[in-house]
This record gives C-alpha cells, sequence and structure tokens, in this order.
C-alpha cells in the first residue's frame, strides 16, 4: 500500500502543491515570538506600575488650583477681557503631566497668578481610555498640532499668533516660557494690522 | 493561508441569516447617533468589537460540530493553516463590515448637511481593523477549545471572571490584582488605537507589544490546541 499523498508530497495534476510531513507542526517560531513578546509585555506593566507608583507618591494628594473653564466660557470670557487663553493639551495617563500639575498647577501662588493672567482651559485627551476624543478635543489638537503630552498653548481667543510649549521641562524652564509667551502677545497686540500702517 | 478556505468561511459567515440579522441590525443601531447629531462626525459610531464577535462565533468549533473539519482535514491542509485562514476571513469580513458601516454613516453625515472627516474614518477604520484582527485571534484559540458556539460563553464567563477579580482588587485595593485582571481584559479584547501611535505617546511600545503578544499567543496556542485535537468522524455524529 502506498503512503498518503500528504506524506509523500506528490501532486495530482490541477492540485495545488502539497508539502510533505505532519500536518499537525506545531508553530515554534510564532510561539516563540509570542513569548518574546509576552516578556517584553511584562516588562512594560512592570516599569509602567513602578512609574506609576513614582508619580502617584508625589501626585496622590495634589490638588489642582488653577480654575480650568470649559471651552466656551474660556473663549467668552478670553474675548470679553482681552486676557489670552492658556490651553493645557493633558492626558490621564501622562506622567510628565501629573508632574507639572504638582508642580505648577498645585501651586497655591503660581495658580493664582495664572488664573489672574490667563483664561485656562484643559483639553484633556480621551483617546487612549474611550477609543476616541470628542470632535472638539480633535479639532484643538490638529489646529495647534499637539504632537505629545504636556503641551501648554497660549494664544488669543481668535486662536491667531499661538505659542506651544511641548513637554515639561520643570518648573522655572516653564513657567519662563509661559511668561516669555504672555510678552509675545503682548508686543503683537501693539504692531498695528499691515493695513493699518499705510 | 489558504484563499479558498477564506472565502469559504466568508461565504458561511455572510449566509448565516442569524449572523446576518445581527450584523445589520447592529450596523443600523450605530447609525441611530449620527442620525441624531451628524455635526458629531464619526465620533458616536462605537468600536466593531460586536460586529467582530457576530462574525468569530463559532469560526472553528462550528466546523468541528458540523463535520466539515474532519472532511476538511482529509485534504492536504495544515492545521496551522486551516487556523490562520480562518482567523483572516473572519477579521477580514468584520473590516469589510466596518467599511460599509462607515460608508453608511458619511452618506447619513454628508445628507444631513454636515462635513465628512475622511481622516477621522480612517482612523477609526485603522482601529477597527486591528481591533478585528485581535477579537479573531482571541476567538480562534476559544473556539479551538470548545465546540459550536462554546466560544462565546468561554467568553463571558472570562469576562465575568476578570470583572469578579477586578472589583476584589478595588474593593480590598491590592493593587496588583486589579492591574492582572486589566491585563486579562486586553487579552479579551486585544485593540490598539492608532492615534497615540502617530502622535508619539511615550507609552506606545507597551500598547503594540500588549497588543502582538495576545495577536500571536493566541494563535500559536490555537494551533497546538488543534494539533492535539483527534477528530472522529464518528463523533461527528455522522
Amino acid at each position: 500500500m502506498s503512503p498518503p499523498a500528504a506524506e509523500t508530497g506528490r501532486v495530482s495534476p490541477g492540485e495545488p502543491p502539497r508539502r510533505a510531513g505532519s500536518t499537525r507542526r506545531d508553530p515554534y517560531v510564532l510561539l516563540a515570538i509570542a513569548l518574546l513578546l509576552l516578556v517584553l509585555r511584562i516588562g512594560f506593566v512592570i516599569r509602567e506600575a513602578r512609574q506609576r507608583a513614582r508619580a502617584g507618591d508625589g501626585a496622590s494628594e495634589v490638588v489642582d488650583r488653577v480654575a480650568w473653564r470649559p471651552l466656551n466660557v474660556g473663549l467668552a470670557e478670553s474675548r470679553a477681557t482681552g486676557r489670552p487663553l492658556l490651553l493645557d493639551f493633558t492626558a490621564d495617563w501622562c506622567p510628565p503631566c501629573r508632574l507639572m500639575q504638582s508642580e505648577i498647577f498645585a501651586d497655591p501662588g503660581t495658580a493664582a497668578e495664572l488664573n489672574r493672567r490667563f483664561v485656562p482651559v484643559r483639553v484633556l485627551d480621551r483617546a487612549r481610555e474611550d477609543g476616541r476624543n470628542a470632535p472638539w478635543v480633535d479639532s484643538l489638537q490638529a489646529r495647534f498640532r499637539v504632537g505629545a503630552f504636556p503641551t501648554l498653548v497660549i494664544t488669543r481667543p481668535d486662536g491667531e499668533a499661538p505659542v506651544r510649549i511641548e513637554g515639561y521641562l520643570g518648573r522655572d524652564f516653564t513657567l519662563g516660557r509661559i511668561e516669555d509667551a504672555r510678552l509675545h502677545l503682548r508686543v503683537q497686540d501693539m504692531v498695528p494690522p499691515a493695513g493699518a500702517r499705510q | 493561508m489558504i484563499p479558498a478556505i477564506i472565502l469559504a468561511t466568508l461565504r458561511q459567515r455572510f449566509t448565516s441569516p442569524m449572523r446576518l440579522v445581527i450584523l445589520v441590525a447592529a450596523v443600523w443601531i450605530s447609525l441611530i447617533p449620527v442620525l441624531v447629531s451628524p455635526g458629531s462626525g464619526f465620533a458616536m459610531i462605537g468600536d466593531c468589537y460586536f460586529l467582530a464577535l457576530a462574525l468569530a462565533a463559532g469560526m472553528i468549533g462550528e466546523d468541528v460540530s458540523s463535520g466539515t473539519l474532519q472532511l476538511l482535514l482529509a485534504r492536504p491542509v495544515t492545521r496551522r493553516q486551516y487556523v490562520f485562514s480562518k482567523w483572516v476571513a473572519v477579521a477580514g469580513g468584520t473590516s469589510l463590515v466596518v467599511v460599509a458601516q462607515l460608508l453608511l454613516a458619511a452618506l447619513v453625515i454628508a445628507l444631513r448637511g454636515a462635513s465628512v472627516s475622511w481622516g477621522g474614518a480612517a482612523l477609526l477604520l485603522a482601529n477597527d481593523v486591528l481591533l478585528a484582527f485581535g477579537i479573531s485571534a482571541v476567538m480562534s484559540l476559544l473556539s479551538a477549545l470548545v465546540p459550536g458556539l462554546g466560544d462565546l460563553g468561554l467568553l463571558f464567563l472570562a469576562f465575568l471572571s476578570t470583572q469578579v477579580l477586578g472589583g476584589l482588587g478595588s474593593l480590598k485595593s491590592w493593587g496588583a490584582l486589579e492591574r492582572a485582571t486589566q491585563e486579562l481584559q486586553r487579552v479579551l479584547k486585544p485593540e490598539l488605537n492608532v492615534w497615540p501611535l502617530l502622535h508619539g505617546d511615550p507609552a506606545s511600545p507597551a500598547a503594540v507589544a500588549s497588543y502582538l503578544s495576545t495577536v500571536t499567543l493566541c494563535l500559536a496556542l490555537a494551533v497546538m490546541v488543534m494539533n492535539r485535537k483527534e477528530l472522529s468522524y464518528v463523533s461527528a455524529g455522522g
């Protein structure tokens, strides 16, 4: 009796080529890749847990003292008062955002100053948690080319002459950049529009 | 992968009256929020989780129960090819339904006079295609374990267990248990959001590793389970 075609690899006319050997070979290469990825995954989970614990130590008692407004309220207030908008593009999962919150927004003096000089609006990204953001969040992120968190944007209510501060490089650096941005907007306001110069 | 198995699976899934009713109902229900609030664009459409489940349920188990698999494996088809073909067929079928769903949503949005964000649609499609391939991989493992539609029962039990364990972890403040159940839930619903990847989210490598590890592990285990499955014409009830 001749062995089955699947074992010999013989092919009948019109049939696809057959592979010789068992049809039950275990996918060892795939399994090895899967195990490697699993180890990597566990490593990431452990690292994330450590980062969270580190950030949590400082952030557990943090009270954000900045009076964040909803976007429409902030826009109206900015138009009415002439104070620039301070947009805080942030996300719950972002450790540097929590650090910025604890070092800047939780500080009573700094928060009071920010509340006095700006109209603060927080733009919270929920893409990771909810799968997608509210359209206004996506729209603002696209408009101000937000590519990382945290990003602060200081702008006029019409969205013109925005200044972006990407990432968190420490309290002094960030506060310095915020003040630079405010002065930049004031200088811009003093320059008459091109048509008015003539 | 074997195109004939992929096509046969698609034909089998899309000609099942019950599945068709579920798919059509799910797509129409997802369009209601778009109809009510067209200005929100595609943001109101949910993900393709239930669509994928409707197509994936019993993807291997039903072949075992009906005796199709026994006949199929009489051909020179390896069990690995069979599992991969089933995986691609179910994920591809779900992706096709998602494309149809998004096109219908775009039509509704345009007819209601709102602007259609094709970028948003592309992003949703990418997320849904990744989710479809993820769920198909998980269901291929569950379906290899039990005959018929038992995979849905296993999935439900697994979800229930993670909910109970997560609740217990939260109640007792056992952080490790909470984190472990979160990870298990990610295994049961493997998704990967494209938006953070495109915007340099520092946590992206972890998300990619998590997604790929679930998909590869489920597929590898599904093939191994299939390799150890003894199929008999007698037990097929013939």
